[in-house]
């Protein structure tokens, strides 16, 4: 304690504010507010609770045997080059420095991954550590590297849950299952020290890893439907992906449309309804006068009541604006089995639409399935299709891949969450329950149970491509309006819009999340 | 208030006084039309302040053609009368104005106000209405709202 760290009397002051965060925090537990902090030690500027004053001097031994034992050289570049974040909580501030001091001078990225099981012992853990070297993926650049040392400290909570997280994926994948239930739990505990998005994405993926071990799939039909109607719609209220997906939409509705006396949407997943009322206002605004506008939505079998309320508000909303309605529903359990007579189109007197927002990804559960989707799709003769889909591969074979590629995805979109300031906390926390429902059936399901097949937009692209789609391009209007949506939002220029090969893509911190393409029938099947 | 005029009357003893004489009133609360007309050429902030002036006023301003002119002050060239009906329908200028307008313009001030900010209000506008509509019979919480993202940070702590 009495070593002088230069940096520790300086961010002393950290002290206060990092414990006012700490109360800030909703439902966290990072600072216990029950344990009474010793005052001794409060008295000097160290905030130490007194159930863990045993194990703090236990590790301030260890850290004085130590570092009498290093080479005085490597030792103290260590302690110049590193900061700490609030040296004041002496229990994690001599973690970190033990657990550093013990893992860098091990540092070797071609070492075999060694993995003993992991106990509650935080001295097994520091030795274990400096031998585990796993194949992380994006992390493990910053972590082999000598130079970003300092860098990987300041994140090494962060990091070693992250570490914690893609060993158990590892195991699972191994089927070493009794490694992988060991590993699960620790990162439970990890997780629940560590503040914010970090820590609850690591949460949702640690349940969604148990129940992959202990094989409890999450069966969709157990859902309740109101709920997931109200997970829904505060997701869009909350967030700006949905609105994305919807306004850019209509916005290639509405030009592919702006001649027609008729307007033909159908809707692959009807849901809320929430895109249509935008539509039908610009429609009603149109110079010359509104067009006819139909809407046939497709639902669940068990929603058929629910459907047919929603088309009646739209058709009071569409009263209200002044545009002449007709609302159809098709009720079927799979998109697939959609045929093309379904569906009454007038090919003399209306434009037809196909709209998909997210709905097209659960296809890719059955074989097969989305090709005859595709076929129908095509059958009907659109003069424009609309799909925005989620920018991810989580459709691997390996499960370990799909594992770290959510497990980076889902990071940003929580980041994201986070980081409005707008969004009242309840608000947020529903907005992470519908989140982690997607993360549970990514990790958890398998086989047709696992609906949350993304793919990415170039996978989309040969998909549609090989299906006689060819692309259209969004336009700079699509792209204007979805600039000012954005900036709309909170998250301090977080979110981007990006223009790729003509569709848009919604970005956070320049990792790209949705992606929105229009498509038009192959030249030579137009008529 | 009548403005009194002080004026000089001869009286018969020779001598001048002074005399308040009436002069024929003119208020303004007595002519709302011309009251309308001055209030259409106010901008945001003074005419949420000219509302709070007397119950009279506050009534006046809720014409909605006062709120039409304000929100369109800065666009040209003029919409269309269609507009007119579909945003009575949805609800009026006054709510399009607070709704959507005036956090619009609060968050992106740089911004030159142009018809793609309006028709973006516009379509938040009418998301707003739906969501009302489509979910006014839920019990329990206060309904969400589409136009949470619009509103100021609240400091929760």
């Amino acid at each position: 304690m009495k070593r002088s760290h230069q940096e520790t009397y300086l961010e002393q002051q950290e002290a206060p504010s990092m414990a006012e965060y700490g109360k800030k925090l909703e439902g966290s537990s990072v600072v216990g507010g029950d344990d009474s902090i010793d005052e001794l030690l409060a008295a000097l500027g160290y905030k130490v609770r007194s159930s863990d004053m045993a194990d703090v001097a236990h590790k301030l031994e260890q850290l004085e045997m130590v570092l009498s034992n290093d080479v005085v050289g490597s030792s103290n570049s260590f302690l110049n080059d590193t900061v700490h974040y609030n040296p004041s909580d002496l229990s994690s501030w001599a973690q970190t420095m033990l657990s550093g001091l013990t893992y860098y001078p091990d540092l070797d990225p071609t070492r075999v991954c060694d993995l003993r099981p992991i106990t509650d012992d935080d001295e097994s853990c520091c030795s274990s550590n400096s031998n585990k070297r796993i194949r992380l993926g994006p992390w493990c650049d910053s972590v082999s590297s000598e130079s970003t040392r300092s860098v990987v400290l300041i994140e090494e909570t962060g990091i070693r849950l992250v570490q914690a997280l893609v060993a158990c994926a590892e195991a699972v994948q191994q089927e070493n299952l009794s490694l992988a239930d060991a590993l699960v739990k620790r990162v439970g505990s990890l997780a629940a020290s560590q503040a914010g998005a970090m820590g609850k994405v690591a949460t949702y993926f640690a349940e969604a890893l148990a129940r992959r071990i202990y094989r409890i799939h999450p069966s969709s039909a157990a859902v309740d439907p109101s709920f997931e109607e109200l997970l829904q719609m505060n997701f869009y209220d909350s967030s700006p992906y949905l609105k994305f997906a919807h306004f850019t939409a209509n916005q290639a509705i509405l030009e592919a449309v702006t001649m027609a006396r008729g307007v033909h949407v159908i809707d692959l997943g009807l849901n809320q309804g929430m895109q249509w009322p935008a539509l039908m206002q610009a429609l009603a605004l149109r110079p010359g006068g509104p067009p006819s506008f139909r809407l046939t939505g497709v639902g669940a079998p068990s929603n058929r009541e629910g459907i047919q309320e929603l088309g009646w508000k739209l058709a009071q909303l569409a009263q209200a604006v002044g545009v002449e309605f007709e609302f159809n529903a098709i009720t079927t359990e799979r998109l697939s089995d959609l045929e093309q007579d379904m569906f009454e189109t007038r090919p003399a007197s209306e434009t037809l639409v196909v709209n998909s927002v997210f709905e097209l990804h659960p296809v890719l559960a059955q074989p097969g399935s989305i090709e005859k989707l595709l076929a129908t799709v095509k059958a009907v003769k659109p003069s424009i299709v609309t799909v925005v889909e989620q920018e991810a591969n989580h459709n691997g074979v390996v499960f370990l891949d799909r594992f770290n590629e959510a497990l980076h995805y889902y990071s940003s979109l929580f980041d994201s969450l986070e980081d409005s300031a707008v969004i009242p906390g309840q608000d947020r926390v529903l907005s992470e329950v519908y989140l982690g429902r997607q993360i549970l059936n990514v990790v958890a399901a398998e086989g047709t149970d696992r609906v949350e097949r993304h793919e990415t937009l170039d996978q989309w692209r040969r998909r549609m491509g090989s299906a006689g789609f060819d692309p259209v391009n969004l336009g700079y209007d699509a792209f204007k309006q979805a600039s000012l949506l954005l900036a709309l939002f909170g998250g301090g220029d977080g979110y981007r819009v990006e223009e790729n090969d003509g569709s848009l893509m919604l970005a956070w911190q320049t990792k790209p999340l949705v992606a929105a393409s229009a498509w038009k029938l192959a030249a030579e099947l137009r008529r | 208030m009548s403005e009194k005029r002080i004026g000089i009357v001869e009286k018969s003893n020779n001598k001048r006084q002074r005399v308040t004489q009436d002069r024929p009133e003119f208020s303004i609360n007595d002519h709302h039309d011309v009251l309308l007309e001055i209030l259409r050429r106010l901008d945001g902030p003074s005419l949420c302040s000219a509302a709070c002036v007397c119950r009279l006023w506050s009534a006046v301003a809720r014409n909605d053609s006062i709120w039409e002119e304000l929100c369109f002050q800065q666009v040209s060239p003029r919409p269309s009368l269609s507009l007119r009906s579909v945003v009575s329908a949805l609800g009026g200028y006054r709510c399009l104005y607070f709704l959507c307008i005036r956090p619009v313009l609060a968050r992106l001030p740089k911004l030159l106000w142009t018809r793609d900010q309006l028709q973006l209000s516009l379509s938040l506008y009418c998301v707003h209405y739906y969501e009302r509509l489509y979910v006014g019979a839920w019990i329990g919480d206060a309904p969400p709202s589409s136009l949470m993202f619009l509103r100021k940070p609240v400091n929760v702590v």
